[in-house]
């Protein structure tokens, strides 16, 4: 999930406390330049591509305007089809119908800079986030405790002021700028909201240093109870599914079905694995690639395949371990994209389907489609493995990174609190205490 | 003490199901413990829980049992002047608990009766004691005829057919494999369980899958008749992810010597009919006893909790246990 291990993050790097100010400034303008440089060559580019250059300075994309040109266009065409503006119009109309579809998911929404007091670390954080060098739901969320920590440690209160009161809203434009890079996940969500509830309850009359160090405290408890101890909880439960001889079937690349293949090996089980991967982000050649993350020989044995061969991989596995990136009230999992292409697929082949996934990353929403809520991936990092060019006239290319796997696809979702059916996802809440999630 | 001799005792009596027959002889086990401590107590306990399951060939409901008398034991208030007082406690809501669970089935029946309508025809399977009290129930009431089946290989269908007869209500076995045939003419299926597991599904006698598949197929409402105490934690992916399957199941015998093999294809071919050269039994070795029933084919589960779907057991379960 996360090409960089987010615990490792303050190592890599000369910590933000020991820079200079003169490397902080050299930081921020970098990352200013960047924020201003993207708009024009990246941004711009997927939506108008297929404008001729004079079209692209008339008409900078946005929902308002597309709106009125495709009216427009509708209303010229009626006209006089056959007018060279006419056809001008109407390529603009098809196009924009697109993105008015479209327009809502979220691309990242490049601002002018850095508003505000933005710590270094979370400027640094959002630029990771953006070039999907830190991505994966886990990975990111931890990757936010962590640097949120640090922020909490380099804040002081100004006068006038309690922390209780005051720390939020020195946290809310360091979240809104996380948000800018990318739209925040629902695990992010999840342990934002409960910092908050921590922060709002923290004492009012401790020293400042020491409710400094009770919220770090808190945020490593989170991460420990939620994230890592939840892993090893569904890392045995989940290895308790798989057999000697069993094939294992797993899509893209998910830190914790990752974990549980390696777990269960360990304990001496001999399974092989199938390994689908799929455009755009082909996560999973990063693992392979990655020799520190391979068992030592013998190794799983393992076969790797893109998603249209799944058809005639499917029949070979007697299980699909899946991994999340948040799941809802009603059962749906909500994950990378392809995820509900082969759940379907298991399920019409009668594969029992596993969804691996920890309970902070329940979310109390309903979700009936992938269309409501998604996000784009910035073709600008992917397009290398694009076999067009993207120069073609009326071309657009969507690359959306997730999709909604209905309850009915999924055989049970394996939890720190147990193997549970998707259909009661909805008790775990009151059986764990309204308090925790 | 010799638990498993002491599950065997209290399961002489009629009335008592394989799940309480565990607790009891862990009601027994834990009076006669000399365990000084909660920790001793509960490490006792689950020594005694592993013999039983170890000495029985199908340890499902043997294990709903113990699970719940020894979560109950880990969450009892434990705030007695001593603990041998604690564990005169335990005893005694053990067996409380144990005199409770056998009015449960009179409670199924009263849930369950509603649902058979007048004049209805109902397919049952196998032997089971919720089922012949609910039957019964719905006798008084209404006109009811039952289909049940031979129940292969134990053959308990007979016995139900015995004690339906007696009873004055209509009833005919059908064979295992006629289940399709009868369906049609069937208003409902109403089957026993073995347990039921947290994915809502049931485990029973083997050949409720196959009813329950054409049922479903047929459009039939499959009701499944469990007391709580046998609501499991447990979630078996196939039916092959069961603790009762093994090795042995379904497995081929070994291949014939290649001699025997030529001699036979050489001498002449019998001319009349075939010779039965494998009995019943070494049938019946080869097969499961138990299957698992999917809850999607499941319409509802009656319980002393409530009429459930299935979705709601596993509600229950997970608010159960999961907390």
């Amino acid at each position: 999930m996360a090409t960089e291990t987010p615990t490792s993050t303050p190592g890599s790097q000369p910590s933000q406390k020991s820079m200079t100010k003169a490397e902080r400034r050299e930081l921020q303008e970098k990352q200013r330049a960047a924020k201003l440089a993207q708009p024009a060559d990246t941004l711009n580019k997927p939506k108008s591509k297929p404008k001729p250059p004079a079209a692209q300075k008339k008409y900078p994309p946005g929902p308002a305007e597309a709106n009125i040109s495709s009216a427009d266009a509708f209303r010229s065409h009626t006209k006089d089809a056959t007018s060279a503006p006419a056809m001008d119009s109407l390529a603009e109309a098809s196009k924009s119908r697109s993105l008015r579809i479209f327009s809502h998911f979220g691309l990242p929404k490049h601002g002018p800079g850095v508003k505000g007091d933005i710590h270094p670390c979370i400027v640094r954080l959002a630029l990771q986030f953006s070039e999907f060098k830190i991505c994966g739901a886990n990975a990111r969320c931890i990757a936010t405790l962590i640097a949120f920590k640090t922020v909490i440690q380099d804040y002081q209160t100004p006068p006038n002021n309690t922390l209780s009161r005051h720390l939020m809203t020195h946290l809310s434009p360091q979240i809104t700028h996380l948000v800018s890079a990318r739209p925040m996940s629902v695990t992010m969500g999840n342990a934002i909201r409960q910092l908050k509830l921590e922060i709002s309850g923290s004492d009012i009359d401790m020293p400042e240093q020491d409710a400094k160090d009770l919220l770090c405290q808190k945020i490593d408890d989170y991460i420990r109870d939620r994230i890592i101890i939840a892993d090893e909880v569904i890392q045995d439960l989940a290895c308790t599914k798989i057999k000697d001889g069993d094939t294992i079937l797993t899509y893209a690349r998910s830190s914790v079905v990752e974990k549980v293949l390696l777990s269960a090996y360990k304990q001496g089980k001999r399974f092989s694995v199938i390994v689908v991967d799929s455009r755009p982000l082909l996560e999973v050649s990063w693992t392979l690639s990655d020799d520190s993350l391979l068992p030592p020989p013998p190794p799983i044995p393992c076969t790797y395949a893109l998603l249209p061969a799944l058809p005639s991989l499917i029949t070979e596995a007697t299980c699909v371990m899946l991994g999340a990136h948040s799941l809802h009230s009603n059962g749906a999992v909500f994950s990378r994209a392809g995820t509900a292409l082969v759940a379907m697929m298991a399920k019409q082949h009668s594969v029992p389907v596993l969804v691996c996934c920890e309970t902070y990353k329940s979310s109390e929403g309903v979700m009936l489609d992938g269309f409501s809520k998604n996000e784009l991936a910035p073709s600008h990092l992917f397009r290398t493995t694009l076999p067009i060019s993207p120069q073609g006239a009326n071309l657009e290319i969507l690359n959306p990174l997730y999709d909604l796997t209905p309850p009915s696809c999924i055989t049970a979702v394996v939890t720190e609190v147990g193997l549970i059916p998707p259909s009661s996802i909805s008790s775990i809440p009151t059986a764990l205490g309204k308090i925790n999630l | 003490m010799d638990i498993w001799a002491t599950y065997q005792r209290k399961l002489e009596d009629v009335q008592i199901s394989p799940p309480l027959a565990a607790i009891l002889a862990l009601v027994d086990l834990c009076a006669t413990s000399t365990a000084g401590t909660m920790f001793e107590l509960v490490k006792a306990l689950n020594e005694g829980s592993d013999s039983l399951k170890q000495h029985s060939p199908n340890p499902i409901s043997i294990n709903a049992g113990c699970e719940l008398f020894i979560a109950f034991v880990t969450l009892f208030p434990h705030d007695s002047a001593s603990f041998s007082d604690l564990k005169m406690e335990l005893v005694k809501q053990g067996e409380i608990y144990v005199r409770q669970a056998l009015t449960y089935r009179r409670k199924i029946g009263e849930l369950a009766v509603d649902f058979i309508k007048d004049d209805s025809v109902i397919l049952t399977h196998s032997y089971s004691r919720v089922v012949m009290e609910t039957l019964l129930l719905a006798h008084r009431s209404k006109r009811i005829s039952v289909f049940v089946t031979e129940a292969r290989p134990r053959g308990l269908g007979v016995k139900t057919a015995d004690a339906l007869t007696a009873a004055g209500i209509p009833c005919t076995v059908i064979l295992d494999s006629a289940v399709a045939y009868a369906m049609d003419k069937v208003d409902c299926v109403l089957v026993g369980s073995e347990a039921v597991v947290e994915s809502g599904g049931l485990i029973n006698a083997v050949g409720s899958l196959n009813i329950a598949i054409i049922a479903k197929a047929a459009n039939k409402p499959f009701y499944a008749l469990a007391e709580s105490y046998k609501f499991h934690r447990l979630f078996p992916l196939s039916q092959y992810d069961l603790p009762s399957h093994n090795p042995r199941i379904l497995s081929f015998p070994p291949p014939i010597e290649r001699d025997t093999v030529l001699a036979s294809s050489t001498s002449p071919i019998p001319s009349s009919g075939y010779e039965v050269f494998i009995t019943q039994e070494e049938i019946a070795k080869n097969n499961p006893d138990v299957d698992y029933t999917r809850p999607d084919l499941i319409s509802l589960v009656f319980s002393d909790i409530g009429s459930l779907t299935p979705g709601g057991v596993s509600a229950y379960l997970v608010g159960m246990f999961a907390g």
